[in-house]
């Protein structure tokens, strides 16, 4: 049955192949357009990718919870939307000389509505996660625009401000209080109960159910924190575009979704992890901007990552059928 | 529905809400819609509905045909956006005429799914994976190709082609007939024939229709490109009512589409997706939106609204089957 | 008996058609290991599932360390001592050692869990309690098999509060030379007093490893050795085949006649070397325990699979099989053993289903020509007697000798050269059974040629005209049924008597 032992050679060049592939395109990057491995752009790369590296996260604990079957696993299409909801309600209420505060609490109430629903939908009424997350990713995007009319609001509130431009020894605020955000998110997967658990009914639902583990609530936990991540994100929205504008949740939603997958190719398990999320993000990101910096046309980026993310997972595919 | 062992007045309920509760909701919007505004129920607008409707079918149908396989096409929009501009490039730059315009825009639109089934079929990457990275390139390649995403507009098409879209036969516009027809040939393609026998037995259990004999690959095959070309036929209808071809403009029926497809599903009573379900599930959504066109809300209410209503039409579509 | 630590008395569970416990008792003593034997359907799966809680038995009651256990659910049956090792891993493969030790009962520590602690304790677990020393940082994945079975060993053991452990056949997925260390392991936990329920069709392990054995046969508890170092396994044998009539199988013989299929050197993986030659009329079967490469033997020949090397030949026509279409196309056809997964598609009709692999047969134009699909349903559901007879009934619905007929009316419209029957009576009641072995008796005596892969001795020695015995990949003896014994043939599959090699 299972062979154990070594496994040959040529199926571990085809699990080290999409992190091949992407030191690769890395390092011709770097070859290409100079400067790019400099401090400078190393942090622009990292304060870019905060949003995503957020809701990849809470993606990663979707789809740990839920099992990486995209159709009837784990998924979370909505996060980006409710990141963009929170920005936006976030953004209205300041505008209308509103505080601080109650702007937080109302977005993050409205946060926690829309993993409540997720969760109901999926647990209770038993749709699968895609079409739950998908439509709710239009529901809460209707709700935005009637929030900020489909108008973009500029948003000049101190906090929002220090977290675009505030500094620390030099470096961006934002990138140690996402690594701190980061470590607390690990912390909680793989050093708690709850996490542990939550990557058990992911992992095997049969082996969470034969021990005892409460499937249903687990899996409602994944969403409501997948629905935290977007309202953490929101403020880096926030952040990186000043204020909140329409339409950025369709390039999130697209990126979370590459990042995360790819995270998943890098992983040594070759699941979706936290980590693997986190890096995902970055090097997309890095891709982005390095191709930028390269001076190729904005319009090819799409195809790139398009192509990459089928060959990642082709290979990922590949690697799955030598294994059986 | 043959446990007709419901003799408590409570089970009668669950019993009406099991077998009408979707059309009980239907009705209800459209007695709704009729009361607020009388101009709902003339004829005029009720064949504006069908007219409003006609695209969104015919991409719902192509849908309807991936989600029997058991698969989803995120990539639908591109096909149709495939089948525009192929169209409208050939008319314009190569003078062709409207039926070697049309007839390229089809095969236009097959590029995309001949992609998707080497990449389903070839290179066993889940369908949603392969057709969101199909979406990707694709988007990409309008990107490149139209320096950005401008609209390549050709006013002076031929008439046939324009008709199209704006021409009519014997008071039916001819996007209506077209519909039609397409929805005639897929009923019985896909619930007549023993194509569909195969289609729907892989999609249901495809382990089992390998035993059964059925060369799966090839059913897979076959279907992403009929799937695609298909989708390009609205794109023609698109680029002839516009008389031009908007990049990127089939992404707005992706999601419609799927919720057209489940909505179907879940009226039908073993739960398949089928043509007659698709196309009351697209004149549901398109009924919502044209009676909330009708009430004068703003245009952002609106969108949020039919967004609520499509997830909680999902849900109540599924609830309705899974309590069967 | 002061001894006596879990007692089911007198426990009888009937589903629809079956009365699968018949007052079936069965007693363990404390530190003892108690064998569970018998053939399928014996009532050995039943049991267990009414010791776990799953079934609620019809009558009986469940005793454990004097006290009655009542309701007997999953969690009072846990809270008295009672874990279960399942056939099944249920491990999560990208999980660490120490995880899934400890799934469902971390240990918190002073800054979330305490890992380290964890860690410790599952090493010193598999050390100390099961001989092995596996560290707590390794993926289940990278393990082997039995190592995968020992840390679910460690999952159900950790809280140290287990008194009796149930083992659902431990050693069906395990190499010969790994049955050593889980055997060890199970001395070792017996040495710490705890009960064993040991359920095995291994009867060289029962002898082995047990004190007392309890044997089952048709739901009823048959026979208790209480000394099974005075017992050997024909003994076993003689108390789990009874004697009782066999009028269950058709009475005559075939007469084979040209040779139909021919398998030289044949090997794929999980089998190698099969050599045998399948004749018009005849009825072959194939024995072997789980494991024994039957199962996957059966698939390739259908083109489920790939075979390695060796050639197959159908009519003397040499055949390469890439998908099972070109198996049907040219003549072979299979009977899954997984039938609700592999058979049938279930959410179809019995029509649907039926015409599912002729669907040529019923078209006009490719479409469906419903009358004649409606007609030839009709003509199997009545010719093999499938019940309910509405050709639109969901097969998902159907029990489980119904969807059987259901999967053979489907080849018997193609009109097969070849019947591949994998399993073909399992979950099948005893009235549907006679009427399967019936039919199957009908394709040989009209020129078909048949095989027949089974886990029952007594139907491959009831229908066949010769078995063919697999052992870990390999035929290691043709024997004729019209002279076989149950016990013979028990043996020499179990490998409680050796065998010398043979070709057919």
């Amino acid at each position: 049955m299972a062979e154990h032992g070594s496994p040959g050679r040529l199926s571990r060049l085809v699990d080290t192949a999409p992190l091949l592939i992407f030191a690769l395109l890395l390092a011709y990057i770097a070859f290409e357009a100079h400067n790019f491995f400099s401090l400078l752009s190393f942090k622009l790369i990292l304060n870019q990718s905060l949003p995503v590296v957020i809701i990849c996260m809470g993606l990663a604990f979707v789809v740990m919870a839920g099992g990486d079957d995209v159709v009837s696993g784990g998924i979370d299409l909505s996060i980006p939307a409710t990141a963009v909801l929170c920005a936006g309600i976030i953004a209205q209420w300041l505008a209308t000389n509103g505080s601080l505060p109650v702007a937080v609490a109302l977005a993050a109430g409205a946060a926690l509505l829309v993993g409540a629903i997720n969760a109901l939908l999926v647990t209770r009424i038993g749709m699968t996660p895609l079409l739950t997350t998908l439509s709710m990713f239009v529901a809460v995007v209707g709700v935005n625009n009637v929030v900020t009319s489909s108008r973009r609001i500029n948003v000049s509130d101190p906090v929002i401000l220090w977290l675009r431009d505030g500094q620390i020894a030099g470096v961006p605020v934002g990138i140690p209080i996402v690594a701190l955000i980061a470590l607390s998110f690990y912390h909680l997967a793989h050093r708690t109960r709850i996490g542990l658990n939550m990557q058990a009914v992911g992992g095997s639902r049969d082996a969470a159910e034969t021990s005892g583990l409460d499937v249903k609530k687990l899996q409602s936990a994944s969403f409501i924190l997948a629905a935290t991540t977007g309202f953490i994100a929101s403020f880096f929205v926030l952040a990186r575009g000043s204020g909140s504008s329409p339409g950025v949740e369709n390039n999130l939603m697209l990126e979370m979704v590459l990042a995360t997958f790819l995270g998943a190719a890098f992983s040594g398990r070759r699941v979706v992890t936290l980590w693997g999320a986190v890096l995902g993000a970055v090097l997309v990101a890095a891709i982005s901007i390095g191709f930028k910096s390269m001076g190729v046309n904005v319009f090819w980026t799409g195809l790139i990552k398009g192509s990459l993310i089928l060959a990642v997972v082709a290979f990922g595919a590949l690697a799955q059928r030598g294994r059986r | 529905m043959t446990e007709l062992t419901s003799n408590r007045s409570s089970s009668l309920l669950r019993h009406l809400f099991v077998r009408f509760g979707f059309l009980l909701a239907f009705f209800a919007f459209f007695v709704f819609f009729a009361a607020w505004n009388p101009v709902f129920l003339q004829g005029g607008n009720l064949l504006n509905i069908v007219e409003g409707s006609a695209i969104l079918l015919i991409v719902a149908l192509g849908m309807t045909l991936i989600v029997a396989t058991g698969g989803i096409d995120l990539s639908v929009g591109i096909a149709l956006d495939f089948g525009a501009a192929f169209a409208i490039v050939a008319m314009k730059s190569y003078g062709a005429d409207w039926i070697t315009a049309a007839a390229l825009g089809v095969s236009g639109g097959s590029i995309v799914g001949i992609v998707n089934a080497i990449l389903v079929v070839g290179l066993r990457i889940s369908p949603f994976m392969a057709t969101l990275g199909t979406f990707f390139i694709g988007s990409s390649v309008q990107r490149i190709f139209t320096n950005g995403g401008g609209p390549i507009s050709h006013r002076r098409m031929p008439d046939e082609f324009r008709n199209l879209a704006m021409g009519d036969i014997g008071g039916v516009p001819v996007e209506v007939i077209v519909a039609a027809v397409l929805c005639v040939i897929y009923f019985l393609v896909l619930e007549r024939s023993i194509h569909g026998r195969r289609i729907h037995a892989m999609g249901m259990q495809r382990l089992a229709s390998i035993v059964a004999g059925i060369r799966v690959n090839r059913v897979l095959i076959a279907s992403y490109i009929v799937a695609a070309m298909t989708c390009a036929i609205g794109g023609l209808i698109a680029a002839a009512s516009i008389r031009m071809f908007t990049p990127l403009s089939g992404f707005s029926y992706l999601l419609d589409a799927i919720a057209a497809v489940f909505i179907g599903a879940a009226l039908h009573p073993r739960g398949r997706p089928n043509v007659l379900g698709t196309i009351a599930g697209v004149l549901f959504l398109g009924m919502v939106v044209n009676g909330l066109n009708l009430m004068g809300l703003n245009f952002n209410v609106k969108d949020a609204l039919s967004g609520i209503i499509l997830v909680s039409a999902l849900a109540l579509a599924v609830a309705q089957r899974k309590m069967r | 008996m002061s001894n006596r630590l879990l007692h089911l008395d007198q426990v009888t569970k009937s589903f629809p058609g079956v009365l699968a416990l018949d007052k079936a008792s069965l007693d363990i003593r404390s530190g003892e290991v108690h064998g569970l034997v018998g053939e399928n359907g014996a009532g050995k799966s039943t049991i267990i599932k009414v010791l776990a809680g799953v079934y609620v038995p019809d009558g009986g009651r469940l005793t454990i360390g004097g006290r009655v256990i009542d309701p007997i659910t999953p969690e009072s049956v846990h809270a008295a001592g009672v874990r279960f090792i399942h056939q099944e891993l249920h491990l999560v493969p990208h999980f660490t050692v120490t995880e899934s030790v400890f799934m469902g009962q971390e240990v918190r520590g002073r800054f979330g869990l305490d890992t380290g602690g964890m860690r410790r304790r599952a090493e010193a677990f598999l050390r100390d309690v099961l001989a092995v020393s596996i560290p707590g940082n390794r993926l289940i994945r990278d393990l082997g098999t039995a190592e995968r079975k020992l840390v679910q060993i460690a999952r159900a053991l950790i809280d140290e509060a287990a008194k009796v452990v149930v083992f659902d056949e431990p050693t069906a997925p395990l190499a010969s030379e790994e049955c050593a260390t889980l055997m060890h392991a199970i001395a070792r936990l017996k040495d710490r007093g705890i009960s064993i329920l040991y359920v095995s069709h291994y009867l060289n392990e029962i002898t082995d490893i047990c004190d007392r054995v309890t044997v089952f046969r048709n739901g009823r508890s048959v026979s208790v050795f209480d000394d099974i170092e005075d017992s050997t396994g024909q003994d076993l044998i003689a108390a789990m085949v009874g004697r009782e009539l066999e009028d269950l199988y058709p009475e005559n013989r075939r007469t084979p006649q040209a040779s139909l299929l021919e398998l030289e050197n044949y090997s794929g993986t999980g089998f190698r070397n099969v050599s045998f030659r399948l004749r018009a009329g005849e009825i072959l079967g194939i024995a072997g325990l789980i494991g024994s490469g039957r199962e996957e033997l059966i698939d390739t020949i259908y083109g489920l699979r790939r075979s390695t090397s060796g050639t197959l030949r159908l009519r003397s026509r040499q055949l390469r099989m890439r998908a099972p279409k070109d198996a049907i196309d040219a003549g072979i056809v299979l009977v899954p053993r997984d039938r609700r997964h592999d058979g049938l598609v279930l959410p179809m009709t019995v029509s649907e289903n039926v015409t599912l692999a002729t669907l040529d047969a019923i078209s006009r134009f490719g479409l469906e020509n419903r009358r004649r699909a409606r007609q030839q349903t009709e003509e199997q559901i009545s010719a093999l007697d499938i019940r309910p007879s509405d050709p639109e009934k969901v097969v998902r619905l159907l029990s489980g000798g119904n969807q059987q007929k259901v999967v053979l009316g489907r080849w018997l419209l193609k009109n097969a050269d070849v019947y591949l029957l994998d399993e073909p009576t399992v979950g099948v009641d005893v009235g549907a059974r006679s009427e399967i072995y019936a039919l199957v008796d009908r394709l040989a005596k009209d020129g078909s040629g048949v095989i027949v892969s089974s886990s029952d001795p007594g139907e491959l020695i009831g229908i066949c005209d010769r078995i063919a015995v697999m052992m870990r990949g390999e035929i290691v003896s043709v024997l004729d049924a019209s002279d076989l014994s149950l016990d013979h043939l028990i043996s020499v599959t179990t490998g409680a008597e050796p065998t010398e090699a043979a070709h057919g």
